[in-house]
């Protein structure tokens, strides 16, 4: 059992007054039997006129503010402490069942049953279907290799054949282009691995949430750990929770040094912060993010 | 009561004792349909079905005669009311005319029933169907549809996931194409549950048919299809009760004047007497949508929209899109607007969802599917592919999902198609089933249409209208649009170059004459308790009326150029050719640069004559491009003809352009053309600016555009004063008579003082006289009742400029015109930052 406290820090400047400004936020943690929410306060600065949390279709806390008075600043502050308890410890890959029994069941036939999980099976706006990435992850996909293994091996290889470069792309660089350049942050590596499962007709989600800034001793820092992070979620019966969470970014299970914000079809469902503003001129960006281990004195008091 | 277009009739009337009946006519020009079609008009031994019968006669041997006239009346009124397709929405010269052919379609009263009862059940279905699947998804849950055609079509919304619009109405408004087969039974071809188009059009055809054939019209029972529009309006408002307590408001929501079917917006908008928006014109505060009026932000309470799903809310879905309102999606959720139709139902338009219809039919409402669909097999089911491979040349291939443009292709006749392409299709298909359906190749009926000279059988697909009522049944709209294909044998389809047919429902009940027209006038109008004129429509209003006026400036001001420089005058007087040359230059007549014109009067002329035709940001031509654009912006709120104007006057200046090239020599004998032109130029503009002044409502958006217009002519007047007082060319004799005809008053003055060159008299005239419609003082004082009209418009303004004149004074009065003309200036800009939402948006994420 592990207690971890997260500062997100979001601050918009801008060169001119925005008059009006409508924003979408994915900031409040996941609640999951592995993750447990203890607090969460997001802090608005300058005030909002309105302000509402609801939750979307993929089971995540959205919250939706707006201003309608001038400014030239905005930030936002999210403050969340959770709980997380290793999920994988006793988890063996090869126990899982073959991939292509689960491209089956997700095939549509009179005589086959549903499986919820079939929505992260389809094409997303950010994901499209790529002949290429099929071709890239079928060495990795023998028929009858149990989907545990496979996606375990697909995770490392985008790893060993990816060039991990912050700034290589932006968020509206296509996947094709990322996967052509072989180059990308991991949104992109995140992007590429979720196209190479659903090519392969198998179901898999997207993401976003936190690393632990100062890794656990004797271990190497994270790529991504200075911003929020992205990783992938496979459909994967078998795997406690029937979901198996792997960072292609990291080439590693996503466990207990990763925090959930957010999970969706792609980053387009799940961004953190979002919004739509009137006026403004340029603005300048600071994100800032640290999640700490809290130790075992700060868990007594 | 007679329309203005009555004129463009030349109505035909019942044969008198003719010569030829109605038998020999038809039988030299009415074809036979293609075999194995089936033919409309002809039963199999050859007899006219008898609706056609009655229809033929009704018309007489002499109106059949007449269809190639009527045929040219069709164009005529279609040319001028400016019907248009844009085929290309983002090339707006690619706007091309309707396409209506004068002979309408004929259903009879059986067929209708079995058309109508069929399409209210399907509408009422996919209602259902939508139901389900934004909630429990019992039917993806018991495979009733698979996964990959809700869940994985890009059509199907997640954000509108667990959302229940008002009355559960998903739709309001379901257009189904249908046609006959070989045999005359009825198959549904598509359908479409978005935002249908098609109702302006089919509302604009029937007027123009209706007229052509009266007695046909009045004889036949043709029903009437005002009800339905009717109905829809009620069905909106009876849902927005339920979120408001005052008159709901609703707006028809546009992509714009760059969209396919943008004149069918504005249409429909007038028609339902609904304000046209788009999506900038509207801003959501506080989980409700307002519509920025210049009173300020009114509540909308339901939208008719226009716009694509994807495009309706950058903050949530497609984040460049500018046609949508950001936070509209948390207004739908938090139950704040009727949206006809509910975002999230285009994944109902997939060809492959017909093909589960029927099973669903059976478990959502009981019943057997009433009308079938085209046989459909959606590939991505593996029996349905295997079934079909081996017949896949007897079948059309559809793209499963067109809504995504990696996934959409045009539809393929297989049969047409040759052994190695069928079975490269074949490997496509199997590499990735989902994105492919078939359907059965169905040879569909042919009805007659007038082409050249003969009545020609083409083959038809009929779009109906199925609308939603305020107790929530569905009725189809007895009338609707009947398309005929451009080259049979083949797919119908508008973008490639199809026609269309007025669409008759004949019955042998009472017609309900239902008209929405005068019903209107009696309840003032449709749910308003003072108009709406939104920021946009003020702003292109104002802009309307400033651009107007400065094209009637700018060619009284080159043609004054040119007639200095064609006159053979030997006393050339510099002081008057710099006056007008400077005027020239500061109003983009002629390039920056261009030397002086008492220096190089002949280049100078050449300088303007090349401005003329060539956009360079501020000449005439600029400025009617302008013109051109707000118009198309406000032409919910004026008629056709009006908006056809400047098309038509650049279209004069730009053919000048080539006589100019052919024109072998240069120089003072062009600039006589070029007067001609500018003559001629004068007349359509004459009419937009009387129909400005004398036939548009005196709103408040005429009140815009009459501030635009006085704001300009200001400027103008005030630097033209300026600019002749201070060259001192006042003080010649031409120059004197050049400033009266710049202001537009030299009738005026010769009336009152002859041939006297009286400068005080000239100022009072131009300058003070407020009996002088074209004086500074008329325009100041006219400006000051525009404003005084708007809302809060006594507060916009501190004080107005005074003029008073003491003859001893000259420079004195010169300097108060000089502070008008700069009053001018900040009246725009303060009347823009009032009323207008100028500023642009952005978006971002992180």
């Amino acid at each position: 059992m592990k207690h971890i406290q997260i500062e997100h820090q979001t601050r918009y400047v801008y060169d001119h007054d925005v008059v009006l400004a409508q924003h979408l936020a994915h900031l409040c943690p996941l609640k999951n039997p592995w993750q447990t929410v203890l607090a969460h306060r997001l802090d608005i600065s300058p005030p909002v006129d309105d302000r509402s949390d609801q939750i979307d279709a993929f089971g995540n806390t959205r919250t939706f503010f707006s201003l309608t008075t001038a400014h030239r600043e905005l930030t936002v502050n999210s403050c969340s402490r959770v709980e997380k308890r290793a999920r994988y410890a006793h988890f063996d890959p090869s126990q899982t069942p073959a991939w292509n029994e689960l491209q089956a069941e997700m095939t549509y036939g009179l005589d086959q049953p549903f499986v919820a999980a079939s929505e992260f099976v389809w094409p997303s706006p950010f994901v499209p279907w790529l002949a290429e990435l099929k071709d890239y992850a079928l060495p990795s996909f023998p028929l009858g290799r149990p989907i545990g293994s496979a996606a375990l091996a697909l995770c490392q290889r985008i790893y060993q054949d990816f060039t991990y470069a912050s700034g290589a792309t932006e968020i509206h660089t296509p996947l094709s282009q990322a996967f052509a350049s072989r180059h990308g942050v991991c949104q992109d590596f995140s992007h590429i691995m979720l196209g190479c499962l659903r090519s392969l007709g198998l179901a898999a989600r997207y993401v976003s949430g936190y690393l632990l800034t100062t890794p656990p001793p004797g271990q190497e820092r994270l790529r991504g750990a200075d911003a929020s992070h992205a990783w992938v979620s496979v459909y994967c019966p078998g795997a406690p929770g029937q979901w198996l969470e792997l960072d292609p970014t990291n080439q590693t299970i996503a466990d207990t040094s990763h925090v959930l914000l957010a999970q969706g079809r792609d980053f387009g469902d799940v961004s953190p912060l979002r919004g739509v503003i009137q006026g403004g001129g340029k603005h300048t960006l600071e994100i800032a993010v640290t999640a700490q281990v809290l130790d075992e004195d700060a868990l007594s008091m | 009561m007679m329309s203005p277009l009555d004129d463009l009739y030349n109505t035909p009337t019942a044969a008198p004792a003719a010569e030829q009946s109605v038998k020999d006519v038809l039988a030299g020009s009415l074809l036979s349909a293609n075999p194995g079609h089936f033919d409309e008009v002809r039963t199999p031994d050859g007899h006219l079905r008898s609706v056609w019968s009655s229809f033929f006669d009704h018309v007489g041997a002499q109106g059949l005669k007449g269809l190639a006239e009527s045929a040219q009346t069709v164009d005529r009124v279609i040319a001028q009311n400016g019907i248009s397709y844009n085929i290309f929405a983002e090339k707006e010269e690619q706007t091309r005319p309707w396409s209506l052919n004068p002979l309408p379609m004929l259903i009879e009263p059986g067929q209708w029933q079995t058309l109508s009862q069929g399409l209210a059940q399907r509408a009422h279905l996919l209602n259902e169907i939508l139901r389900d699947v934004y909630h429990e998804r019992r039917l993806l849950q018991a495979a009733y549809l698979p996964s990959a055609l809700v869940l994985g079509n890009p059509g199907y919304m997640h954000a509108m996931h667990g959302v229940t619009p008002p009355s559960q109405t998903y739709l309001h408004v379901v257009a189904f194409d249908v046609a006959r087969d070989v045999e005359g039974q009825w198959w549904v071809v598509g359908q479409r549950t978005q935002s249908p188009s098609g109702l302006g059009y089919v509302l604009e055809n029937r007027l123009i048919i209706s007229r052509l054939f009266p007695q046909a019209y009045r004889e036949m029972g043709v029903q009437h299809i005002a009800s339905s529009y009717r109905r829809l309006l009620e069905a909106l408002e009876t849902q927005a009760r339920a979120i408001t307590t005052d008159t709901p408001r609703f707006a028809l929501l546009t992509a714009g004047p760059m969209s396919e079917t943008y004149f069918e917006h504005a249409y429909l908008a007038r028609y339902l007497g609904i304000p046209l928006v788009e999506g900038p014109d509207l801003t959501v505060r506080q989980g409700q949508l307002f519509l920025k009026t210049i009173h300020g932000l009114e509540r909308i309470h339901g939208l008719v929209r226009r716009v694509d799903d994807d495009f309706c809310d950058p903050l949530e879905l497609k984040s460049d899109s500018a046609l949508g309102v950001p936070g509209l999606l948390e207004v739908i959720r938090a139950g704040g607007v009727v949206m006809a139709n509910a975002l999230g139902t285009g994944f109902l338009e997939s060809p492959a969802i017909q093909g589960f219809l029927p099973s669903l039919c059976e478990h959502l409402i009981g019943e057997p599917l009433l009308l079938p669909s085209l046989h459909t097999w959606w590939c991505g089911e593996d029996a349905a592919w295997k079934d079909v491979s081996n017949r896949l040349n007897s079948q059309v291939i559809k793209p499963t999902f067109a809504n995504r443009s990696s996934t959409n292709f045009e539809p393929i006749i297989a049969s047409l198609l040759n052994e190695s392409q069928l079975a490269q299709w074949r490997q496509w298909i199997a590499r990735r089933p989902e994105i492919y359906t078939t359907q059965t190749y169905l040879p569909f009926s042919q009805v007659p249409t007038w082409r050249a000279g003969s009545i020609e059988p083409r083959t038809a697909m009929i779009r109906l209208y199925a609308i939603v009522g305020e107790n929530g049944q569905w009725e189809v709209m007895p009338g609707g649009m009947t398309r005929v294909a451009a080259v049979d044998p083949h797919l119908v389809s508008m973008r490639s170059g199809g026609s269309t047919l007025d669409t008759w429902v004949l019955t042998d009940d009472q017609v309900d004459t239902y008209s929405m027209l005068p019903q209107r006038s009696k309840r003032q109008r449709w749910h308003s308790d003072h108009e709406l004129v939104s920021s946009r429509s003020a702003e292109n209003l104002f802009w309307l009326g400033r651009y107007t006026e400065r094209a009637e400036f700018l060619m009284r001001l080159a043609r004054e150029v040119l007639v200095l420089l064609t006159t053979n005058r030997r006393d050339s007087q510099p002081a008057l050719r710099d006056a007008v040359g400077e005027l020239a230059r500061l109003h983009g007549l002629v390039p920056f640069d261009t030397p002086a014109m008492s220096v190089a009067p002949v280049a100078f002329g050449q300088a303007l004559i090349n401005q003329l035709q060539q956009p360079d940001g501020r000449g005439l031509l600029d400025c009617l491009n302008a013109l051109e654009r707000a118009i198309r912006e406000v032409r919910d709120r004026l008629p056709a003809e009006h908006v056809q104007i400047p098309g038509r006057v650049k279209q004069l200046l730009l053919q000048a352009r080539h006589s100019n090239k052919n024109s072998s020599s240069l120089g003072l004998v062009s600039g006589l053309d070029v007067i001609e032109t500018l003559d001629l130029m004068e007349i359509p503009l004459a009419a937009l600016v009387g129909f400005q002044l004398d036939r548009m409502t005196r709103d408040l958006g005429w009140r815009m555009l009459s501030a635009g217009r006085m704001v300009e002519r200001l400027i103008n007047q005030s630097q033209t004063t300026d600019q002749f007082f201070g060259s001192a060319a006042v003080y010649t004799s031409r120059g004197f008579d050049a400033l009266l005809v710049l202001f537009d008053s030299a009738i005026t003055y010769r009336t009152r003082y002859q041939r006297q060159q009286d400068i005080p008299a000239l100022l009072e005239l131009t300058v003070i006289d407020t009996t002088n419609p074209r004086s500074i003082a008329t325009a100041l004082n006219t400006l000051a009742g525009e404003i005084a009209e708007l809302p809060s418009g006594d507060t916009l303004f501190p004080a107005f400029p005074t003029l008073t004149f003491d003859e001893d004074n000259i420079s004195g009065l010169i300097e108060q015109v000089r502070q008008a003309g700069r009053f001018g200036y900040e009246a725009s800009d303060e009347i823009g930052r009032r009323f207008f939402a100028h500023v642009k948006q952005q978006h971002f994420a992180s």
